[in-house]
């Protein structure tokens, strides 16, 4: 279970850092004596560093990490696709970051089609028509159904009407 | 007391109101039943449908989802054995079994009949509580506010699941999140890096939908190639006489039902654990109770009875100090919180005198969806059915989407679709430490109103903290918030597996 209490290791320093951060943060507000707007921010920033020493603590004293050793299930057999995540999020902010130029409409449709691609199950075949089809369906009626009923107008972009 | 009611009827009885009702169960229905959909993910994608609304329709549609999506999750429990929320976990243990002894209409029937009458139940108390409630906080002061806002942060910290420093770190850190933006009292801007967006701070809603339903995208996206989706079994509805279970067997559980319905009530009440901890706690309970305690398990009906019960009573549990105190019992009422607010209501002993037919409304759609949940879900099983077959792979993009569509349309801006991709990043770090999620959600909405009343009672009392512990309510709270903590870190030193810890294993 080595590799456990040092993911807890790596966990309790990250919680730390997040306290640290916050504390620089607040020590940056402008304050004056007495109870300020900066008050509960120490205290806080106080609450996460002294959290994040803890659990550091506690993980460091343990012969061997308590923590998530049911829940998390070490050496699962769902094999984890760390390039599944990464394109998933590129796509996600890529869909984003164009969504207000290009417009909802085509970028709905670009990002579903190569979503439905990357998330496809391996034992699966992708089927491309089927794929094409629900995105266009999906951006449409979404759009339509927002604009009319909603009264959301989402970005209309190159498309204009 | 009645005649409100009566108008509240009137008012939910219209034609656009009743549809939208229907639709709003449906979908709640869906989200439950599915695995991975929650019901404050359906709550939370609905909300902006409800902006252009008024505040009836739009509170009742989010009362309809609610509902649907906390009965929903016995579909999945009991077809697929998988709880398609963790308000159904104790679902499966009976459930699962009796289908595969080909009782499953039964175990539907009886799940979808008790969810029905455990809810019912609920709103009858929180109608008859809740005015009560309301009459002694309106004396709440800021003193009262801070205390009760620390002492559900410290319930809900310390009670979810995982360790308790993590939990707190999690409600810490929720709060420390809510800091951004415009202080209350004296107004000076905090941690915005100058974003003119981040003046008003991070909206509640894209916090919500980043942390539930973009986070679980990308969990999806880890696993989802390989895992392999369940596949639901059809279940015959030929020859079922009325909800496939006879009156005798109704009869012998209507014991065990009111007992699940008290526990289901009391913890939803209290702040930060609702259903999802009341299912296995009824369970455990009605099994050591039982005549029969060894068939527990093995497919016996009333193991479905107490767990399904207990869920639903929960929601007029939840709901009671939503309404009468503005506290938020679990993460669907914060986003209904969020739904009031939208609508220029604020929840708190006050509405019950500003907004008295605005409650009873609110109260009969409760009733309304309620009736409609139980006939919809037991004669529209099939279709419930096949949409538990729709793949993963098409369902979530979609849903994110809809995600997109919902942080637009707060304001319309690309800020806040940067924002949920931000909080679904966060969402799924703590998934991966083992951070729970639901203290930084409370946190999150919490800490406002902890922050400006302790301002605002450090004013009154000329900076003198004491104040808050001479104020006997204020007192009683941070008493038991700070003996929560110490009986936690108690029970921790002595390491003992609870027999909650011993069910949820096997």
């Amino acid at each position: 279970m080595a590799a456990n209490k040092k993911k807890e290791l790596i966990i309790g320093a990250v919680m730390l850092a997040v306290g640290v951060v916050y504390l620089v943060l607040t020590a940056r507000l402008p304050s004056h004596d007495g109870i300020d707007a900066t008050f509960v921010p120490y205290l806080l920033a106080t609450t996460l560093c002294v959290l994040g020493l803890l659990h550091l603590v506690t993980v460091f004293k343990a012969p061997q990490a308590v923590e998530g050793t049911s829940e998390e299930g070490e050496g699962a057999p769902e094999t984890i696709s760390v390039k599944t995540v990464i394109v998933t999020l590129a796509l996600i902010a890529g869909y984003v970051a164009l969504l207000q130029h290009v417009g909802f409409l085509i970028m709905t449709v670009v990002y579903l089609y190569l979503q439905f691609l990357v998330l496809t199950p391996v034992t699966q075949k992708a089927n491309h028509i089927a794929y094409a089809a629900i995105a266009v369906a999906t951006s449409v009626v979404i759009y339509f159904l927002f604009r009319e009923a909603f009264d959301l107008l989402l970005p209309s972009g190159l498309l204009n009407f | 007391m009645l005649d409100l009611l009566a108008a509240g009827f009137g008012a939910v009885f219209s034609a656009q109101i009743l549809i939208l009702m229907a639709i709003g169960v449906a979908v709640g229905i869906v989200f439950g039943a599915v695995p991975g959909l929650s019901a404050t993910m359906a709550v939370a994608l609905c909300l902006p449908l409800t902006f252009t609304m008024g505040p009836q329709a739009g509170l009742s549609l989010l009362v309809a989802l609610f509902i649907g999506a906390t009965s929903g999750g016995l579909i999945s429990a009991i077809l697929l054995k998988i709880p398609g929320t963790p308000s159904s976990i104790a679902t499966v243990f009976d459930g699962g079994p009796l289908m595969e002894q080909g009782h499953g209409v039964k175990a539907l029937g009886i799940g979808i009949v008790f969810s029905f009458l455990g809810t019912i139940f609920s709103i009858a108390a929180l109608m008859f509580l809740a005015p009560q409630l309301a009459k002694v906080a309106l004396r709440f002061g800021p003193h009262e506010y801070f205390a009760i806002a620390v002492f559900s942060l410290t319930l809900i910290a310390t009670l979810s699941t995982g360790s308790m420093v993590k939990g707190l770190f999690a409600g810490a850190l929720g709060f420390a999140v809510s800091t951004v933006g415009i202080a209350p009292v004296d107004a000076i801007r905090r941690f915005t890096f100058d974003f003119a967006e981040l003046n008003g701070g991070f909206a509640m809603l894209t916090v919500m939908i980043g942390m539930f339903a973009v986070a679980e995208i990308i969990k999806v996206a880890e696993t989802g190639r390989t895992a392999s989706q369940g596949k639901a079994r059809s279940v015959s509805m030929k020859n079922i006489k009325g909800f496939g279970f006879s009156m005798k067997e109704f009869r012998e559980q209507i014991p065990n039902a009111t007992r699940s319905g008290f526990i289901g009530l009391g913890i939803g009440i209290l702040p930060g654990i609702g259903a999802g901890t009341s299912n296995i706690v009824s369970y455990i309970i009605s099994k050591k109770r039982a005549k029969n305690p060894e068939t527990y398990g093995k497919g016996n009906i009333g193991g479905v009875v107490a767990s399904e019960t207990a869920n639903n009573a929960g929601i007029g549990g939840a709901m009671l100090p939503l309404m009468t105190l503005g506290i938020p019992g679990d993460t669907v009422t914060a986003i209904m919180l969020g739904g009031f607010l939208i609508h220029g209501i604020q929840p708190g002993p006050l509405l019950f005198i500003s907004q008295g037919p605005l409650v009873y409304t609110i109260f009969a759609a409760l009733i309304v969806a309620t009736f409609m949940m139980l006939f919809m879900e037991f004669y529209g099983l099939r279709i419930f059915i096949k949409l538990l077959d729709v793949p993963k792979h098409i369902l979530l993009p979609i849903i994110l989407v809809l995600c997109v569509v919902g942080a637009f349309g707060l304001s319309s801006r690309i800020f806040d679709v940067w924002s949920i991709l931000l909080f679904g990043l966060l969402g799924y770090g703590f998934v991966k430490a083992g951070i729970p999620p639901a203290p930084f959600i409370i946190g999150f909405i919490l800490g406002p109103m902890a922050e400006t009343n302790l301002r605002r009672g450090l004013m009154l009392s000329n900076g003198n903290f004491f104040a808050f512990l001479q104020n006997p309510i204020a007192a009683v709270f941070l008493g038991l918030a700070v003996a929560f903590i110490l009986w936690h870190v108690y029970s921790a030193m002595r390491v003992k597996k609870s027999s909650v810890d011993q069910i949820l294993r096997t």
